[in-house]
């Protein structure tokens, strides 16, 4: 038992080093570099030269990676290339009005889709149960785009019931969270309808049923309960992904979290922005799927690794 | 169904829940002496990195020089501002001597010592130019001192190599007393007075440069009429306040007939704050500005149309609202640009004239909704040289494109030798934005007509500058804005020693033009100079190096409560003049 | 013929789903309106090399200035956008372009996913941990982020397009096709071929995987939508297809005017793509249901 959680917990290492391999070979391997747009038009290339060196982009390869590396160790990933802010602040700062956006979005939907979830179930193969589950896919398939406009289009400009743009007030987030809860529900009704189709399909489920149990109590005692093990993983694994906010509505509204700032990089080329919001991104989801799979291992002793 | 509704209570809550969460309660009530603006996204607050024109604004804000454009005055003139007077012109025009106003404060700052800022003194200026001049700051605007001040460029050089003191002394730049400035220049600028009102020049403390180190550029420390009181969020949003140690200047008394005039004389400036989004998309600007969130906008080439009539007026709608239109013209010029080295267009004058003549300006300009007069060389109207009665040799004549194309040894588009179409690739600069898109495949169309591909090869600005400053772009699209109302300014973007990395990135080079540039460098205004210009940029529209599109026209908007407001070429320190009554 | 004899299952596992799909109607729908546009987007590439060959501007680019935002009519079914072109021909163009990035990114996709859950499946051990610890490296990389940091290192364009997403959405299936491995490398008909000295190789890839292939062809209806969808943002964001009308385009264009209320270029893409999208989304249900009911939870959860 222990000797997999150290196990579990060693392999963080290897991960988070893969992490740092891959976005060092995208960014310092592939991407050409752009550090001379730190000095303008009129730079010479000695002064380039001297400021490369500086930022640690001169010299070969490995020197470049270890330089990386230090950077990750100390958590300092230097400057943004466009606008010369230091990186940790510009993400420090951006946590607090991403996840005032996502985690709203997040728990709205879960409820609501873990509630309609289990509408359907409770009517499986009904019209009701029939109905909600092409409304689910229809709202997969409308794109983020189409909801964004249209609702900022209609709600903010034409009905007045929004601010347009901007982040000062909780009002301000209102618009972008229903956004945000609107377009995700399908997916998640039809992910949490499906969890519990399949435990209603289980023996233990028709067992309880012959013994006489209502549907109702059949469907939250066990089926939920037990459904709760892959709806809480999916959870868990969800939460880093609330770190980097949501690029989309995050520019559009102009709430300026990291979403907003990895779209800036990216339409500037700024790479170390965008290599380092990647890399913490990542390195927080190293950390859920370990702390789901120690949770998991406590829950049942008879997982081992893999 | 009952069940499900502990659920919808939850949800319920949670609702409330956000509405009561205040994220962040900065903006107070709408009020009096508040603007609310957009801007751009910026790269901090030093003075010696404001390469661009929104950088450049908000510098102005909290940072001044010892000079400014007079803010109603047309043409324009400068006014002393940190300065007590116009400099003292030696004989050989080779001495300037500057004497600065007494009395004047940085805003207050940890910096100093107890907090209370300190009086700016002539020190100050040396201090911040030797900044400039040092390429540890990573300065963009050494150019407007290079190869111009005695001494300046050996310390310039120095820096690349070595860290420099500050105390070390340049033999052109010196002290004569507490207020006292002295400035000797290698060769007569006539430019210097303009140059000195650019931010390039702005007095910062040393004092903050050492406490804050490589932080500097989030701690603006300077005499200007606001301080900045919240830039948490980057890219989001600035806020200014009024500065409490601010010198103090007031409105200007006189200007042009129809000017704003009814705070002549007042103490300056009127707002308390000014709240700047970087909103960066047209169209929710817009949509902002209509409904009231923002003081003033642009029109974009999208709604251009929509919000004026075509009387150049504003549409009845908006002007039941109050709001009121500005139109002016600027000194700006936009180009097609060829790279002179690259084999088939750099080395091909007639291909060159043949493409110029294929571009149908007029619709072009349509496109735009006639937010712009034809270009017919690199001068702007409104500096001395431009010249709107000499036509352009190569306007719009698809015959004669077709002609000239012929000679420059493509029929019909055509490579005789390998019989396939002549196909040229363009650099653009923004992909994201659609209107550089749409505007791409409308050139794209035009060549079209006499057989020539035209292909758009899409960058971000960085990835766009690397071609030009690399010299691997074929063609490209671009624009110049003035920075001083002096059409050297344009001519020095054929002169060949500016060539790429410089910014003459088509790499022109002439030695007849060299000749003339070189001349006109040292000279004062006068005719003779203008008429020298003027035979310059005749050199340059045969050679069509460019391919000269347009000088856009400025057209914006502002909300009825915006008071004291003039467009201008060089607006950076302007809002100090802005009024703001009755928010709605 | 040394072959020994393979598992009988997967004949009958494809005629079963095919009767299966046959009577589920919606399906049927779906998989008529997939291949109607499948034929608009053939057509639509026919109509790009036509004009590319012959080097002329092709009709859906050509600029009609005196009648731009012109409303739909006979002649412009739906309508100009802001340079007079015909808004009808550039929707069915984007057709093409959705077309080409589901299908390349699944060219790229795929055969990365087959190969490596082959290997890790078959071979296990040091293979496995490395191919493990690699898309599980991959996996936890934010995905949108890692798709756009790609498209932008790459260049834009719709080769950036296709690696960004391609690059980024393999673990899934790889996942699928490793665990099948392991279970298929200790039956009997794998045994018998190793006894009888085939190669690892042709174990691999002629006598295991058409037992999962179905896996493939579930993975390939699933994510063709996504890779749909995904494309539209990235032109959106301006790091997509350029110089040709996308869907992501044309919307970004039709955000400029739609204060004015001119939707038809908006409501042109949105709902051209709407129904592919909704179309493969039901399809690909109802086909993996057909051919794997147990995949729904394991797909939902990688989706």
């Amino acid at each position: 038992m222990m000797a997999y959680i150290i196990r579990r917990v060693l392999y963080v290492i290897p991960v988070v080093f893969g992490v740092a391999l891959v976005t060092f070979i995208l960014f310092n391997v592939v991407g050409w570099n752009a550090a001379s747009q730190m000095l303008g038009k009129h730079a010479s290339p000695e002064e380039i030269a001297a400021l490369q060196e500086r930022l640690g982009l001169s010299g070969p390869l490995y020197q470049q990676f270890s330089h990386y590396l230090w950077q990750i160790v100390t958590l300092d990933f230097g400057r943004s290339y466009a606008t010369n802010q230091k990186i940790s602040t510009l993400i420090l700062n951006g946590i607090l009005p991403s996840l005032s956006l996502t985690v709203p979005i997040f728990l709205i939907d879960l409820l609501l889709a873990i509630g309609i979830a289990l509408v359907a179930a409770y009517y499986r193969n009904t019209w009701l149960d029939r109905s909600i589950v092409v409304l689910a896919v229809i709202g997969m398939s409308i794109s983020y785009l189409v909801y964004i406009l249209v609702g900022q289009y209609l709600l903010a400009y034409r009905a007045g019931m929004f601010p347009i743009w901007g982040y000062e007030t909780a009002k301000y987030l209102l618009l972008p969270v229903i956004i945000g809860v609107v377009s995700g529900l399908g997916s998640g009704v039809r992910f949490y309808r499906t969890v519990m189709l399949d435990e209603m399909y289980q023996d233990y489920v028709r067992t309880a049923f012959a013994k006489g149990c209502t549907q109702r109590s059949v469907l939250f005692k066990h089926v939920l309960k037990n459904a709760m093990i892959p709806i809480l993983t999916s959870v868990v694994l969800s939460i880093p992904f609330l770190y980097t906010g949501n690029l989309l509505l995050e520019n559009f509204f102009g709430i300026p979290g990291l979403g907003y700032l990895s779209v800036e990089a990216i339409n500037s080329a700024d790479y170390p922005v965008i290599k380092a919001v990647v890399f913490v991104g990542s390195v927080l989801y190293v950390f859920a799927s370990l702390l789901t799979d120690i949770c998991y291992a406590l829950v049942d002793p008879r997982i081992k690794l893999r | 169904m009952c069940c499900f509704r502990p659920l919808l209570r939850v949800v319920a809550v949670l609702l409330a829940a956000m509405g009561s969460l205040r994220v962040e309660a900065i903006i107070p009530a709408r009020q009096n002496a508040a603007f609310y603006g957009s801007t751009e996204r910026i790269r901090g607050f030093d003075p010696v990195q404001t390469g661009d024109t929104t950088s450049a604004a908000a510098v102005s804000k909290v940072y001044e020089g010892l000079y400014e454009y007079k803010y109603l005055a047309r043409p324009y003139a400068v006014r002393p501002l940190l300065a007590e007077a116009l400099p003292e012109i030696s004989a050989d025009a080779l001495t300037y001597t500057i004497r600065i106003r007494r009395g004047v404060r940085f805003a207050d700052d940890p910096c100093f010592p107890g907090g209370k800022g300190r009086e700016l003194t002539a020190e100050d200026f040396l201090y911040s130019w030797k900044r400039l001049a040092d390429t540890r700051n990573r300065s963009t605007g050494y150019w407007i001192f290079e190869g111009r001040i005695v001494g300046l460029d050996e310390f310039h050089k120095r820096s690349i190599k070595e860290k420099v003191r500050y105390d070390e002394p340049v033999e052109g730049l010196q002290v004569l007393d507490r207020y006292t400035l002295q400035i000797k220049l290698t060769q007569p600028y006539p430019q210097l007075i303009w140059v000195l009102t650019m931010t390039y020049t702005f007095a910062v403390p040393r004092e903050a440069v050492e406490y804050y180190g490589e932080e500097f550029l989030n701690h603006p420390v300077g005499t200007g009429p606001f301080v900045v009181a919240d830039w948490r969020w980057r890219n989001y949003r600035i806020v200014y306040a009024r500065n409490p140690n601010y010198h103090g200047d007031t409105y200007p008394t006189e200007g042009e007939p129809g000017d704003p005039l009814e705070d002549a004389g007042q103490p300056i400036p009127f707002l308390n704050r000014i709240t700047e989004y970087v909103v960066g998309d047209d169209s929710t600007e817009w949509l902002m500005f209509l409904s009231g969130q923002l003081a003033a906008s642009g029109i974009s080439r999208n709604n251009f149309d929509a919000v004026i009539t075509a009387q150049k007026d504003l549409t009845p709608e908006l002007k039941v609202r109050g709001i009121r239109l500005y139109k002016s013209p600027r000194m700006y010029t936009t180009y097609l640009g060829f790279n002179m080295d690259d084999p088939v267009v750099g080395k091909n004058q007639k291909l060159r004239q043949a493409l110029a003549c294929a571009v149908d300006i007029e619709k072009w300009i349509a496109f735009y909704n006639h937010r712009m007069v034809p270009a017919t060389g690199p001068i702007p109207p409104g500096v001395a040289g431009y010249d709107p009665a000499q036509p352009s040799p190569y306007k719009f004549d698809l015959d004669r494109a077709r002609r000239l194309l012929v000679e420059a040894g493509y029929p019909g588009g055509k490579d005789p030798q390998t019989g396939s179409r002549l196909t040229l690739t363009m650099e653009i600069g923004n992909a994201s934005d659609p209107e550089t898109r749409q505007a791409a495949d409308l050139l794209a169309s035009f060549f079209d007509r006499i057989g020539v591909e035209l292909k758009p090869s899409y960058n971000n600005w960085p990835e766009f500058l690397k071609k030009l400053e690399r010299r691997q772009a074929q063609m490209f699209q671009l624009g110049w804005l003035i920075d001083y109302p002096d059409a050297e300014n344009f001519l020095q973007l054929f002169y060949s020693k500016n060539a790429s990395p410089g910014p003459n990135h088509c790499n022109y080079a002439n030695p007849e033009f060299d000749r003339l540039y070189e001349q006109i460098r040292v000279m004062q205004d006068s005719p003779e100079r203008t008429a020298i210009y003027q035979r310059m940029a005749g050199l340059v529209v045969e050679d069509c190096p460019w391919i000269f599109l347009t000088h856009p026209l400025s057209f914006g908007l502002f909300q009825p409560w915006l008071k004291n407001f003039k467009p201008s070429d060089f607006p950076y320190p302007n809002m100090k003049f802005y009024k703001v009554e009755r928010h709605p | 013929m040394h072959s020994p004899p393979m598992p009988l299952a997967s004949a009958s596992l494809w005629t079963t789903a095919w009767q299966q799909l046959r009577r589920n109607r919606l399906a049927m729908v779906c998989l008529g309106i997939i291949v109607f546009y499948a034929l608009v987007a053939v057509y639509a590439e026919g109509v790009y090399w036509f004009y590319r060959l012959r080097q002329q501007t092709p009709p859906y680019k050509v600029v009609e200035f005196e009648s731009r935002f012109a409303q739909p009519s006979w002649r412009h079914p739906l309508g100009t956008d802001s340079l007079g072109r015909d808004v009808f021909r550039q929707v069915v163009q984007g057709t093409r372009i959705a077309f080409e990035v589901g299908i390349l990114t699944s060219l790229i996709a795929i055969p990365i996913a087959v190969l490596l859950g082959a290997l890790a499946g078959y071979f296990g051990k040091r293979v496995d941990d490395l191919i493990v610890w690699l898309y599980t490296v991959f996996d936890s990389i934010p995905g949108l982020l890692f798709i756009l940091a790609i498209a932008i290192v790459v260049g834009k364009g719709l080769l950036g397009v296709c690696l960004g997403i391609g690059l980024t959405t393999w673990v899934g299936l790889c996942r699928l096709i490793r665990g099948e491995y392991i279970k298929h490398r200790d039956r009997q008909y794998v045994l018998a071929a190793r006894v009888i000295g085939v190669s690892d190789w042709a174990i691999m890839f002629r006598h295991i995987l058409p037992n999962v292939l179905h896996l493939v062809i579930i993975s390939f209806s699933l994510r063709f939508p996504g890779a749909i969808l995904t494309e539209v943002v990235l032109s959106y964001l301006g790091v997509g297809v350029q110089g040709e009308p996308s869907w992501g385009i044309m919307i970004s264009d039709a955000k400029l005017r739609l204060w004015q209320g001119h939707w038809w270029e908006l409501a042109g893409a949105t709902t051209a793509m709407f129904f592919i999208v909704l179309a493969f989304n039901l399809f690909g249900d109802a086909l993996r249901d057909a051919l794997d009911p147990k995949l729904r939870t394991a797909e939902a959860k990688t989706a």
